[in-house]
């Protein structure tokens, strides 16, 4: 290994102001990361405007150029791809209205009830973070056989506790929701439970108790410390959870199989349909686009966040 | 059974006013518990029944005959095979991880501790490259792959991801807080910028080092949509996609679908429970998610 930093004593032989040499050394730490993210990440950008402006058939082999045809496609009330491809994007954006709430509120809650020390903390926690670490599939099969229609431990027990008849969950629409949502809730709160417990750890204890001095209830308490304290780890765990929510595929494509009739279709299911198992890939791009479009807005709050911690660090 | 803790030095709170205070607060926690359990009982219980128990009503919920057929008959079973599943899952992540965190340290590396032309707009390039949602690179990909003949290979698993900057970043802010005179102690005994990096760099970097690793195995583990499609044969699936193919063939065979997938969330349970410190802490303090 050589060192390449220019020894001094040529800088004082030389002209009065020397450039520095310029050092490579850097540029070649750089480079090995530099290639891969030009051929995975920015090429494709550039090849996937390229193919949803073209008609792209695997088959034939051609390409001919159709302008924003596959565009004007989504845009345009009536053909398929406008109607299941917005469909499935309110599918989506349900699903994060309905669920996003319920695993950021879920969460605090959890939080705060193993936030102070007692009996057992660590096997609860334990417990409410494991399912998190299954893969989307073993979740999603185990949700399924949870809610099945006729024999399922959530029949079973309304069964047991209410005497009520069993409920054809998966196949009635607007109820199949509910395994994906309860099962998502099982599969994530404990991520959210984490972020919370950290973030109630840095609380300072010197105000609780300077509040507590001047007569504040409990409620008074987490209502004027607790809430404004959590308020920056809240706008985090909102951000990435509605992004997560947005990312909704596996849990419905096993769990329903978008079904009954598309009412749980997500809208990335919808696209690989029309991609891959379409064989439209030029539609599909498309679509990819216009979605990622509707994603940039909440990837540029979490980002914006991001980049406060590098000025904080020091860029 | 005992319920309450003693109280943590220094705690005001008289002992025998902490009991009944906290048991409300305790047995909330159990029976959430029971719930967030059940699930993983009810799996568990279903794959050690016979089919005739799996599917009777009213439900038994306790196994009466306790059979491990379901797992012997899925484990030789002609349609797939787990134990291969697991290995090629676990051969994927292993390689992934292994490159994709030397990539990372090797690009944080002069982004924190170099001075150089260029050196924070290529920072902020490569960091602004997270706003790109994913899905808008998914059907480009997946036509390189298909030109690249990657199509059902390791590489196509390995390769697309590999360039992520969220590594970068992380391990840039936990390089920039190492302090300059150990450095400089190193660069006066003669060491080049490579030492540098080998011996007190990355040695300093242990937390952030496993995160990420923790991270990224788990991520490639994980990983369902890229392998389903680029992955159809079935010999090279991953574990994730492999149990979802047997679901659809034993759509109605409980036990034996109950049996491969708890035989699927064996590994990511004992890599649990020897990881959980650093999981729960590197989630803490690194904000990533999933």
């Amino acid at each position: 290994m050589t060192v390449t930093n220019a020894p001094s004593e040529v800088a004082t032989a030389r002209a009065p102001a020397p450039r520095p040499r310029l050092n490579i050394e850097p540029y070649l730490y750089l480079l090995p990361h530099a290639l891969l993210f030009f051929v995975f990440t920015i090429y494709p950008i550039g090849y996937g405007l390229y193919i949803s402006l073209h008609r792209w058939d695997l088959l034939s082999g051609r390409q001919p150029f159709v302008g924003g045809e596959f565009y004007r496609n989504i845009f345009t009330p009536g053909t398929p791809q406008a109607d299941f491809f917005w469909k499935t994007l309110w599918n989506t954006t349900f699903f994060t209205i309905v669920s996003v709430p319920l695993l950021v509120a879920a969460a605090l809650g959890l939080a705060l009830l193993l936030h102070k020390p007692i009996f057992g903390r660590a096997f609860f926690r334990a417990v409410f973070f494991m399912p998190g670490i299954l893969t989307v599939s073993v979740m999603g099969i185990l949700w399924r056989w949870m809610f099945d229609n006729q024999i399922g431990l959530v029949n079973a027990a309304r069964e047991l506790f209410f005497r009520a008849p069993p409920i054809p969950w998966l196949s009635t629409e607007g109820l199949a929701w509910v395994p994906i949502v309860v099962g998502t809730i099982w599969w994530t709160l404990g991520f959210n439970m984490t972020l919370y417990l950290a973030a109630l750890g840095n609380v300072p204890a010197s105000l609780y108790e300077a509040a507590s001095l001047d007569g504040a209830t409990p409620w008074q308490s987490f209502r004027f410390i607790t809430v404004p304290m959590l308020a920056p780890v809240t706008l985090f765990v909102l951000v990435t959870t509605a992004l997560a929510s947005f990312q909704l595929f596996g849990q419905s494509l096993v769990i329903t199989n978008g079904g009954p009739s598309r009412s749980t279709q997500s809208v990335i299911q919808y696209i690989t349909e029309e991609g891959f198992t379409n064989a439209q890939y030029s539609s599909a791009a498309a679509m990819g686009f216009v979605f990622g479009l509707f994603m940039l807005v909440l990837t540029a709050i979490q980002f914006r966040s991001m980049a406060r911690d590098v000025k904080e660090t020091g860029a | 059974m005992t319920v309450a803790p003693p109280p943590p030095a220094g705690s005001t709170t008289p002992r025998r006013r902490r009991m009944p205070r906290d048991l409300p607060r305790f047995i909330v926690l159990c029976l959430l518990s029971v719930l967030f359990l059940a699930p993983i009982y009810w799996m568990i219980s279903t794959s050690l029944k016979t089919e005739a128990d799996a599917i009777a009503t009213p439900v038994q919920w306790i196994p009466r005959n306790i059979t491990f057929e379901n797992y012997t008959s899925v484990l030789t079973s002609p349609d797939g095979n787990i134990l291969r599943w697991t290995w090629n899952s676990l051969y994927v992540a292993a390689a992934f991880t292994i490159i994709h965190v030397a990539l990372c340290a090797l690009t944080a590396y002069p982004l924190a501790r170099m001075q150089f032309r260029g050196r924070n707009a290529w920072f902020w390039f490569i960091l602004s490259s997270l706003m790109i949602p994913g899905i808008v690179t998914l059907i480009p990909t997946y036509i390189m792959m298909l030109n690249f003949n990657w199509i059902n290979s390791y590489h196509a698993l390995i390769w697309p991801g590999i360039s992520g900057v969220f590594g970068v970043f992380l391990l840039r802010q936990f390089f920039v807080g190492i302090p300059r005179e150990l450095e400089e102690a190193a660069r006066l005994d003669g060491a080049n910028s490579l030492q540098i990096l080998w011996r007190i760099i990355l040695p300093l970097s242990i937390p952030p080092l496993v995160t990420l690793a923790v991270f990224s195995f788990m991520g490639s583990w994980n990983n369902f949509l890229w392998p389903l499609f680029t992955v159809t044969d079935v010999d090279k699936m991953t574990l994730p996609v492999g149990i979802t193919t047997f679901s659809q063939r034993y759509v109605t065979e409980y036990g034996k679908l109950m049996a491969s997938t708890t035989l699927a969330a064996v590994p990511a349970l004992i890599a649990y429970l020897l990881a959980q410190r650093f999981l729960e802490s590197g989630l803490s303090t690194s904000g990533l998610k999933e």
